[in-house]
């Protein structure tokens, strides 16, 4: 076989996903962030028109400035579920990472959230935080205590919903810390006994700097998702929002803004959303990767 | 004797529960976390309707019932199933699509993988890096122009934007089968070049068969991935007789607002599959979703 075919064939081989997104990433990119100078009525361009900045200035300090701000709120607050479901991650991790008896049963247990549709979790959900015949209302009222509105009252609907996020979140963390974990040496650990180091401090200075690049590639990867997530929030409030807009999420606006608001604002303004969303999980991830050097240890 | 034995066994198994208590404990408290939702749906499903919505919460149906069950599989609730349960149909709309697109996502991600992992040819580098980014890219941007293209391409309510993307093979799976593939011999290759094998010969007759276990590990994932999928479906599809099978859930639960006998029995079977799935396949899955944990 000659050489000449061989670097014509893998150009194409390796090139195919490569191709795929370029067709269904890059493009889109390029045409999303035309379509949010533009007004766009309906799901054609037949009577869009330019309109500059005013989509972005419209919700940045205008009309929508209101929801905008309180989205972005609403998303970091969603955001607070990765650090704790890390957090309980990585000790389950370390218990698991024992070999205790039973141990095998624990992990699969942990696991089963990860399989699980978001359309059959958050269901599952709605209905323990039901307020009338729900399972946590009806613990509250047998100890006596008022019943809480967990998705209608807008002062508990984030944590409810963090809740959730943390719940759906653990599993991944296990799996992925536990291998993190059987790649450390247990000679790190022999040497810190030898030395009279306790369990938290051998954690703190053997097992957290041993799974760092690990905490590091959940931590981008995360934020990316979380400041993305909208799905479980439509299941468990409908397409409002819950009260006070208390759940509408930076994507679950931006999906009013294209189909449910679309003659009032329409695809390039859900356009300019997007937009505004890339940058800031763009921001995030930046501060992610600047952060990484004071914390991430490569070197296990 | 045995009496001593057995009591030196028990002191033990006392020493040996003391010194882990608290790793017991904090992983009991952890399962419990992770089950008890699962456990109240599970009863609920095979409560009657009244007594789904009873006071105070009975752990144990004091009735036993499939009704939920019939509903969700004998019911044609969407009215667009020609009389076959709405639920089933969306399994069957489910299968139909997201089986041969995790063959073909299969196919072209391991060709790709094998190119990166084994071949010279111009680009490599760039190539790799472009794949690298496309994971880094919030897909939502990507969202209002990908419906506009497809709906003038009169394809928006059908299943093509859904399955086509990944068809063109994900980052994840080239990354994963790359690592794979770089763990097979140079060797290998290099004596079926001898022997005359062209590319593809190397790639059906070498590669495709050593990767079976990494190709499965990642056919899983990709399976799962378009099982799950709601979002898609939401956006894309509108005709009843085309909904998939998350998207029928949903329809399905909106239709029974207040029967949660019958919604939790939907959420039940849908989710029964991957759970089965997942604990045959423990370790398929672990690995699959373990490497992708990649030093970024």
């Amino acid at each position: 076989m000659n050489n000449r075919k061989e670097k014509l064939l893998g150009f194409l081989f390796a090139g195919i996903p490569v191709l795929g997104f370029l067709i269904f990433g890059i493009i889109p990119i390029f045409m999303a962030f035309g379509m949010s100078f533009m007004n766009i009525r309906g799901f054609s361009f037949e009577d869009a028109s330019w309109t500059g900045f005013s989509n972005y200035s419209n919700l940045l300090f205008g009309e929508y400035a209101g929801r905008f701000w309180l989205s972005l709120l609403n998303s970091l607050i969603e955001l607070l579920a990765l650090p704790i479901s890390l957090a309980i991650a990585l000790v389950l991790s370390v218990f698991l990472h024992k070999k205790l008896r039973g141990s095998k049963f624990y992990r699969v247990v942990l696991f089963i959230p990860y399989v699980c549709s978001v359309v059959a979790v958050t269901t599952m959900w709605k209905w323990i935080y039901e307020e009338e015949f729900g399972i946590l209302n009806q613990i509250l009222m047998g100890l006596g205590i008022d019943k809480v509105g967990w998705i209608s009252d807008s002062r508990f609907v984030r944590w409810s919903m963090l809740l959730t996020c943390v719940w759906s979140g653990i599993s991944l963390g296990v799996i992925l810390f536990s291998a993190a974990l059987n790649n450390v040496s247990e000679s790190y650990y022999e040497a810190a006994q030898i030395d009279g180091a306790s369990g938290i401090k051998q954690f703190f200075t053997i097992t957290v700097p041993a799974v760092s690049p690990t905490m590091f590639f959940l931590v981008v990867t995360g934020t990316i998702g979380y400041m993305q997530d909208f799905v479980r929030y439509q299941i468990m409030l409908g397409n409002s929002g819950g009260p006070s807009d208390s759940g509408l999420t930076m994507v679950f606006f931006l999906w009013q803004m294209a189909y449910r608001y679309n003659t009032q604002m329409g695809m390039g303004y859900a356009c300019a959303m997007a937009i505004l969303i890339a940058i800031i999980i763009g921001v995030a991830t930046l501060i992610n990767y600047l952060s990484a050097k004071r914390w991430v240890n490569y070197d296990f | 004797m045995t009496s001593d034995k057995s009591k030196s066994r028990l002191r033990r198994f006392g020493r040996y529960m003391k010194r882990n208590i608290v790793a017991y404990i904090v992983l009991t408290a952890a399962a419990l976390f992770i089950l008890i939702p699962f456990y109240v749906i599970f009863v609920t499903s095979f409560k009657t309707q009244l007594e789904a919505i009873g006071v105070p919460f009975t752990f144990i149906p004091r009735e036993f019932t499939l009704d939920g069950y019939a509903n969700v599989l004998l019911r044609d609730a969407s009215g667009g199933a020609m009389g076959v349960s709405t639920v089933l149909l969306g399994f069957y709309n489910t299968f139909k699509t997201v089986i041969p697109m995790t063959i073909v996502c299969l196919f072209t991600s391991s060709l790709s993988a094998f190119a990166f992992a084994k071949l010279r040819f111009p680009c490599k580098k760039i190539m790799f890096t472009v794949l690298l980014a496309s994971m880094m890219i919030p897909g939502i941007v990507t969202l209002m122009p990908a419906y506009l293209i497809y709906d003038s391409l009169m394809l928006t309510d059908t299943y093509v934007p859904l399955i086509l993307p990944t068809m063109f093979g994900t980052a994840t799976c080239v990354f994963f089968l790359r690592q794979f593939i770089m763990g097979i011999p140079d060797s290998l290759v290099e004596a079926a070049k001898m022997d005359g094998l062209g590319l593809f010969g190397i790639y059906f007759r070498i590669m495709l068969p050593l990767c079976l276990p990494a190709l499965f590990a990642q056919g899983i994932l990709v399976f799962m991935g378009g099982y799950n999928d709601y979002f898609g479906p939401l956006i894309y599809l509108w005709s009843p007789e085309k909904y998939t099978l998350q998207i029928s859930l949903m329809y399905f639960v909106g239709l029974y607002d207040k029967d949660y006998a019958t919604v939790m029995a939907g959420c039940v079977i849908s989710m029964i599959p991957l759970i089965v799935l997942y604990l045959c396949f423990q370790k398929a899955f672990v690995q699959g979703i373990a490497t992708s944990g990649m030093k970024l």
